[in-house]
């Protein structure tokens, strides 16, 4: 396993009180995986993915347990200057907005080429070459003339290239990618993903791919982890979630989308809200809202039930969900 | 079609572009709308699709006044009102209500929920007594399926879900005929996203509303529109029922757009394949001479861009009817099954005589 995240549990301390925001969460991607972590906001999971990076804030927010194995060492037990080693050379990170992401006074070569004379010591020139090659690897074209260019000037979805190109630049094992074609339109989402998907391959790359569209995650996942109120309710590889849901949060995820390609009448909508993470409700947090729930639901919280040996339900009746 | 409450023709909205500060002088212009045409009938559904910049927001704010159109027409029950002022177009301002896309920034943070809703009647003031007004604040509210006694709470205290259930509440409150909704859920979670679609499906067949529904996502479009209408760089490319443009779309960018959706069905995965077009969309500033597509069209001939497509039914559909024969501005207008459409395999129609499908 290329990494793995055991019991990872993260706290926020807000005036409201103590929001556990992820609460015993447990996941692992191999190399050349796509792991899809599911969740609406407020889910945990870009938390998780921020404590697995070490890019938390601390304070407000402060790691409680658990432990990230990164090829075989525990990353929570390394020191700053070890961490900041690991990132951007062994795993890097993409997020949704590159606007804001990248560095409106440097332009996109520089930014580039600072990986290089940073992390490899190359000289200006050589950094400079590599960061050429680098936009010429993500399809920007006339790379060599657009790389004197700052940031504002390109696209959204050329800027996302670049992002994509900068976690490229020192090639990684892990990829994490926040959401990255949220904020892009449907025909630039594809180039990006195709792109990323493409990279990766070519690559061997592991990625986590962190998103709340279950479109995407059909198209590039080979493993979904389903987030809800800093757990994972359901983990199991992509098609069978999408052939029959273990968990009735996957479900009604799933029957509350409208599809392309078959136009029902009335969505099934999950009825309810998420919960506010200061105020979990007690035993299974999901069953405020869930059409399933009985008396050991407002008790008991469920384990993530073991129900195949690649798949886990965290529902008291996954069995009754599976059926349905 | 019904009776049509909206007509739009020939509708532009240029935006100057000036240079200098003390002798201003234009220097071009941004086309954001460049010639729509449409009809909304009574109680129907039109959902208008397009990628950022491509002028449906714009759009939507004609239709509700927001902004002036630089030519063209909007008529409300044959009605210009485009030309109208003062008391006329209050009147019929009255009818075409707005939903907005932020619920977070579209409600005013200092008033309570109660007088948001109501703030309207105090515009309006024939349309509810004064002494009647908290009455039907509370009976909107409960329409839109929040709790009456809500009224004296602020937006912050509601979720994203129910904010814009709020929008929508003030927005029934002059009980309009038409509801222009500028990407009403786009900013709402996946699960509650439904409850809102689901809400506005019910308050249509509840009071009868017309919504010209305007959205990048595909999928809710399709699920809520009678006609879907896509635009491109300011204008519509293509137009007719929901079935005609997503199950025999002609356009080109539309087939590329219902390609690029990812469909939630992993099974989808190795069936489909995918259009991806090259590059971005031209600035609404220099727009491509001709067919305004043609600079990512994999299609596109020396005719595209000498002469540009009228938004008709292509003569070679018009003859043999059926799904393919709705209006599509391409030379080159093809019937190509959905999903299954690669470039390659496209074969271009000239001019006229029977094309596949």
């Amino acid at each position: 396993m290329l990494l793995e995240v055991r019991d990872l549990r993260v706290e926020f301390h807000t005036r409201d009180g103590v929001a556990k925001a992820v609460d015993g969460v447990s996941y692992g991607v191999d190399a050349g995986e796509t792991l899809a972590v599911l969740g609406e906001s407020g889910s945990g999971k870009s938390v998780t993915a921020q404590a697995v990076m070490g890019i938390l804030d601390v304070p407000p927010g402060r790691i409680t347990g658990g432990e990230v194995v990164f090829r075989g060492r525990d990353l929570l037990k390394l020191k700053e200057d070890e961490r900041r080693k690991v990132r951007g050379a062994e795993m890097a990170m993409i997020f949704q907005d590159a606007l804001s992401s990248l560095n409106p006074v440097l332009s996109v070569g520089d930014q580039l080429a600072e990986m290089f004379t940073v992390h490899r010591g190359m000289s200006r020139r050589d950094a400079r070459a590599r960061a050429v090659e680098l936009m010429d690897r993500v399809r920007i074209p006339a790379a060599r003339e657009r790389a004197g260019q700052y940031p504002h000037q390109f696209s959204g979805g050329m800027r996302q290239r670049i992002m994509i190109a900068m976690a490229l630049a020192l090639e990684p094992a892990l990829i994490i990618a926040d959401e990255p074609t949220t904020a892009l339109d449907v025909t630039v989402q594809a180039q990006v993903m195709e792109l990323l998907a493409e990279l990766r391959r070519e690559l061997g790359m592991g990625l986590i791919l962190i998103t709340h569209d279950l479109g995407v995650v059909a198209d590039v996942a080979d493993r979904i982890a389903v987030m809800y109120a800093g757990r994972i309710v359901e983990s199991a590889p992509v098609h069978d979630v999408y052939k029959a849901p273990a968990h009735p949060y996957t479900r009604g995820l799933l029957d509350s989308v409208p599809r392309l390609d078959l136009k029902g009448r009335e969505l099934r909508a999950i009825k309810g809200l998420p919960p506010n993470l200061t105020r979990v409700p007690p035993g299974c947090a999901f069953h405020p809202r869930c059409p399933l729930a009985r008396d050991v639901c407002r008790t008991d919280e469920p384990p993530l039930y073991e129900v195949s040996a690649t798949r886990g339900s965290a529902c008291h009746f996954w069995r009754e969900c599976l059926d349905d | 079609m019904t009776e049509p409450v909206l007509e739009v023709s020939g509708l532009v909205k240029h935006y100057p572009l000036t240079r200098g500060v003390v002798f201003r002088k234009q220097v071009g212009a941004v086309r954001a709308v460049d010639g729509v045409d449409f009809t909304l009938g009574r109680g129907e559904t039109l959902g208008i699709v397009g990628e950022s910049g491509c002028g449906k927001s714009t759009v939507a704010k004609m239709l509700v006044n927001l902004e002036r159109p630089t030519a063209g027409s909007i008529r409300y029950k044959g009605e210009d009102i485009t030309r109208l002022s003062g008391r006329a177009l209050k009147a019929v301002r009255r009818n075409i209500q707005m939903v907005f896309q932020d619920p977070y920034t579209s409600l005013n943070p200092r008033m309570t929920v109660g007088d948001i809703i109501g703030e309207p009647y105090e515009i309006h003031p024939e349309a509810a007594p004064k002494g009647d007004r908290r009455r039907r604040v509370r009976e909107l509210l409960d329409v839109v399926g929040l709790d009456p006694e809500y009224a004296n709470r602020y937006p912050h205290q509601f979720s994203g879900g129910q904010r814009q259930r709020i929008g929508i509440a003030r927005g029934l409150a002059l009980r309009p005929e038409v509801i222009v909704a500028d990407e009403p859920v786009s900013a709402l979670d996946v699960s509650v996203q439904a409850q809102v679609v689901n809400l506005m499906d019910r308050l249509q067949s509840e009071f009868g509303l017309a919504y010209v529904f305007i959205a990048h996502d595909l999928s809710i479009v399709r699920h809520l529109s009678d006609r879907v209408g896509v635009m491109y760089l300011g204008r519509i490319v293509e137009t007719g029922t929901d079935t005609e443009i997503y199950e025999h779309p002609t356009h080109p960018y539309t087939q590329a757009l219902l390609s690029a959706v990812p469909v939630p069905d992993p099974r989808a995965r190795e069936r489909r394949e995918r259009i991806i077009l090259g590059g971005d969309v031209p600035s609404p500033t220099d727009v491509p001479s001709g067919c305004r597509f043609r600079t990512r069209c994999w299609k596109a001939r020396e005719r595209c861009a000498l002469e540009a497509p009228a938004l008709a039914v292509p003569a070679w559909f018009e003859a043999s009817g059926g799904p393919a024969a709705h209006d599509s501005a391409c030379h080159f207008a093809e019937a190509v099954p959905v999903g299954r459409s690669a470039p390659e395999q496209v074969v271009p129609v000239e001019g006229h005589g029977n094309g596949p499908g």
